[in-house]
């Protein structure tokens, strides 16, 4: 017989971060019940005491493999959630499963993601079906992590994530694996076995400036937009009242309405960075790497775009599948505070109508996500995104 | 087309004549075409570029034009979300509050109301954490919510807020306070920002009319806050719920607390009440045992009266003289009453004992009251009174003997009390599962001070005519216990001067075949 991958999810909102971790794992288990975990993500809020959030959990999953991350917000089939934990159970026989992970990520980002590449596929036996990849948010060469990745497993492994957060703090995110908290690092889990997985992966924003290319950039930095310094071409459109309140506010919508779109040939579909924040010398630091000699557009996102864009990324991620056993979902925290708690509700029910309700729903809210983007990339073309939704769909 | 035919034209000749020709005129003349053609050429390609140039031109500026108006629709737009944001954040905020609110209407005592503060509230009024707590009998601060906030850094907050005096400066000023790492200098507000890592904070004290009874924290992500009154408002609408909720469950609690003592009070008098009847039940039993054993000593010796006065009435002992036989006569009838006055209270002694079950069974009602008549009979006649009987009923349950001192003890009364030439009348019929039955007279009827003792042990109406009539008392107070023995009821109706209707309602069992019908 066949094997059957099942899942379940579980969660809590308990104050006590062992209390918390103990309700959601128990949650989770007693819903996968006949059935016994063999993989556990958990997505909690860094709010919590992470060690203890972890005791909780592995109290009642013992040794099972755990891998996740702290977040900017949860995700479950009822919509978003704050400052709790969910855990996602993952049930197989023959599912197979190696962590991968790597320390001080930020030093030397590429050499972190073939470490982490390294130690994932050391003993793993057999194909490869896709490495689910969790970072610190706060790091700023993820590209080269992801490189690094690909140096080892390949451009055919399907690699996809999502950055950790720390509810809009941008002070310290933290990593799973197993027992341990970590910060700085990734965290991989390598895939294999009976396992099936769907992606889809869009941010439905649509160019609204002309094009202009980026003369100077380096890692996350932009300094010149046509030889002219970024901050006042970002001026010219939003207007120097908008972006000096922008300096002062933080992270708000306005900031996130309007990414910057990064087209480097006219085919690629447009990667999306959100200005973080502003330099002194008129450069912006962006949530993601700014390639020299590509061209730039701002962009422009609406409630229908972002909604039509997850509804979208959902019936891409299941379309390959035959079954779908549950949906892990990478959202961008821009889209969040974008579309505001009414929408940002409405977009988790958009990807539940599409899957179906009695399909298990997972995710957390991100700091950037990882994924072949738009619906005709391949897995080699997994590149660093911010403002998207990733859709992962798990099953057979 | 034209224009290039003719130089195609102009440079055919030319090369031709230049080929052919050995004239130097013919050479020159050919040059001449050569570089004419040359000009015309140049001079078309200079106007295309031209217009080339002014298209490009017209598309740069149409291109300008655009991006100009994306500006304006992103400045437009950026105002719209402003105000989109602002508006999203009241609107959840106001039915977080309102959700909460709901909750806080069912909180039974203050220290719950502390507790509901949930993570949904805090989000949606654009928050990102917050402490809610209250005032120990010590003064101390004591967290009940903490939103966002680990336990630990709640902690260091509390001792915080309590050892800087902010804790006071919140209870005796109740208004929401905003306070901003921007623009804030005091040492000790800047402490509490930084403990909660949060770069603004709006603090408020939950004051209810009975006193200080908490605080709020609530800090915020954003470092200048686009408009302080909105999040003051917010603030202080969720204090004004808080503190309503307070005030509304101890005023619960008090009126909780006044109902248990009066649930406690009633259950101590039930208590007292249940002691009491149980001490009255004792007494009245053994009331009635003294009354059955004294009425059982006393009819022995009665029976001897008796026994002696017939003997000497028939002449055992001699002939009697006339006031002799006129003396044992009276100890006779003396003795009778006696006896008569015993076995009544020998009966209501032991229908109150419960010694006597009365039979349940189906008695033919047109001989039952043919036999109650024909035992008043004499007495009806003796005074010429009128009698009618209107049975609408073939048959009733009871105990015959005793239905039947009853109906006979109520018509002897009414015979006793109507003046001659009067009537009584008896009336039964059935309604529903109840026989009602009523004995009616046109006698002297009975004063309304007497009606309500009317059917207490030796109770006669002190009355000139009851002066006149002779009886035990005894015979209502019987007739009603047994009455009440078969479950029923006995009751009187009377008008001074006009007669009296005497009552009896007895109950029909389920089942009973009994038909009403014309007897």
């Amino acid at each position: 017989m066949a094997d059957t991958i099942v899942t379940a999810v579980g969660w809590s909102a308990k104050a006590d971060a062992v209390e918390a971790g103990t309700q959601a794992a128990d949650m989770a288990l007693t819903r996968l019940l006949p059935h016994r975990p063999a993989l556990a993500m958990v997505f909690g809020s860094s709010r919590f005491d992470q060690a203890r959030l972890l005791q909780g959990v592995r109290s009642i999953l013992g040794e099972v493999p755990l891998a996740g991350e702290s977040t900017a917000g949860e995700i479950v089939s009822d919509g978003p959630l704050n400052y709790s934990v969910v855990v996602w159970l993952i049930a197989s026989e023959a599912l197979l499963c190696s962590l991968g992970v790597a320390e001080a990520a930020d030093r030397a980002p590429r050499e972190a993601g073939q470490q982490a590449a390294h130690s994932a596929i050391r003993g793993f036996q057999g194909p490869r079906k896709g490495f689910v990849l969790f970072g610190d948010g706060l790091m700023t060469r993820y590209a080269d992590i992801l490189r690094g990745i690909q140096e080892v497993l390949g451009t055919s492994t399907l690699i996809v994530g999502g950055m950790a957060g720390d509810d809009l703090r941008f002070a310290q995110t933290y990593q799973y694996a197993n027992e341990r908290v970590l910060s700085r690092a990734i965290v991989g889990i390598l895939l294999g076995g009976p396992i099936a997985l769907g992606v889809g992966c869009e941010h439905g924003f649509a160019p609204i400036s002309k094009p202009r290319r980026i003369t100077r950039a380096r890692a996350n930095i932009l300094y010149e937009l046509d030889r002219q310094p970024a901050t006042s071409v970002y001026e010219e459109y939003l207007g120097s009242e908008v972006v000096e309140r922008m300096r002062h506010t933080g992270f708000t919508r306005q900031h996130l309405a309007y990414p910057l779109g990064i087209q480097c040939e006219p085919s690629d579909p447009r990667l999306l960075r959100n200005v973080v924040s502003f330099g002194e010398d008129g450069s912006l630091l962006c949530s993601g790497e700014i390639p020299e000699g590509a061209w730039l557009q701002l962009m422009i996102g609406s409630h229908t775009l972002a909604l039509e864009a997850a509804r979208r990324a959902a019936q891409e991620a299941i379309q390959p599948l035959n079954r779908v056993a549950g949906v892990l979902v990478f959202d961008s925290i821009a889209r969040r505070k974008l579309l505001g708690p009414r929408h940002a509700a409405m977009e988790i029910a958009q990807i539940r109508q599409v899957i179906g309700p009695s399909t298990p729903l997972v995710g957390c809210y991100t700091y950037g996500e990882h994924g072949p983007a738009g619906s005709s990339a391949t897995a080699a073309r997994t590149t660093i995104q911010t403002g998207s939704v990733l859709v992962i769909a798990v099953g057979s | 087309m034209t224009k290039h035919f003719w130089m195609l034209l102009v440079g055919v000749l030319a090369t031709s004549l230049l080929l052919l020709s050995t004239d130097v005129g013919l050479y020159a003349l050919a040059l001449g075409l050569i570089v004419i053609g040359c000009l015309v050429y140049l001079t078309t390609k200079m106007e295309r570029s031209h217009r080339q140039l002014e298209e490009l031109y017209r598309l740069r500026t149409a291109y300008d034009h655009l991006d100009q108006q994306a500006k304006l629709i992103i400045r437009t737009d950026l105002e719209l979300h402003r105000i989109q944001e602002e508006l999203d954040r009241q609107l959840a905020s106001l039915m977080s509050l309102h959700r909460l609110g709901q909750q806080l209407q069912v909180s039974l005592r203050p220290e719950e109301v502390f507790s509901k503060l949930d993570a949904e509230v805090v989000t949606n009024s654009g928050f990102t954490s917050a402490l809610l707590g209250r005032c120990t009998e010590s003064g101390d601060l004591e967290w009940c919510s903490l939103i966002g906030v680990n336990p630990a850094i709640a902690q260091q907050a509390r001792q915080h807020l309590v050892q800087s005096g902010l804790f006071n400066d919140i209870l005796t000023n109740p208004a929401p306070t905003v306070l901003q790492a921007t623009l804030t200098t005091d040492p000790a507000r800047r402490t509490l920002l930084e403990l909660l890592d949060v770069p603004a904070v709006v603090t408020a004290g939950v004051i209810p009319h009975s006193g200080p009874t908490g605080c709020l924290v609530m800090g915020m992500a954003r470092s200048s806050l686009a408009n302080p009154k909105a999040d003051q408002e917010l603030v202080a609408i969720l204090t004004n719920q808080l503190t309503i909720a307070i005030e509304n469950s101890a005023l619960y609690e008090t009126s909780w607390g006044a109902q248990q003592a009066l649930e406690q009070k009633v259950q101590e008098r039930t208590r007292e009440l249940a002691a009491v009847n149980t001490q009255l039940m004792r007494v009245n039993q053994a009331k009635s045992d003294f009354v059955s054993a004294v009425s059982h000593e006393l009819r022995t010796p009665l029976a001897a009266i008796k026994g002696y006065a017939a003997l000497l009435v028939n002449g055992q002992f001699g002939s009697l003289t006339a006031p002799q036989a006129e003396r044992i006569a009276k100890v006779e009838r003396h003795a009778d009453h006696l006896t008569q006055l015993i076995n009544n209270l020998l009966d209501i002694a032991r229908i109150e004992s419960g010694r006597v079950t009365m039979e349940h069974q189906l008695i033919p009602a047109k001989e039952f009251f043919t036999t109650v008549e024909e035992l008043v009979h004499p007495q009806l006649e003796a005074k010429h009174l009128r009698y009618r009987l209107e049975l609408d009923l073939k048959e009733l349950v009871g105990d015959p003997q005793h239905l039947q001192r009853v109906f006979v003890n109520l018509l002897s009364n009414a015979v006793k009390y109507t003046p001659a030439g009067g009537s009584i009348r008896v009336h039964v019929e059935r309604k529903d599962s109840t026989m009602i039955s009523t004995v009616s007279d046109t006698g002297c009827g009975i004063a309304p001070e007497d009606l309500p003792k009317l059917f207490q042990e030796f109770y006669r109406a002190n009355d000139p005519v009851n002066q006149e009539i002779r009886g035990t008392g005894l015979g209502l107070a019987l007739a009603k216990r047994i009455v009440e023995a078969h479950r029923g009821r006995l009751s009187v109706k009377s008008d001074k001067g006009k007669g009296s209707i005497f009552t009896i309602t007895l109950p029909i069992p389920e089942g009973s075949s009994e038909h009403s019908g014309k007897a």
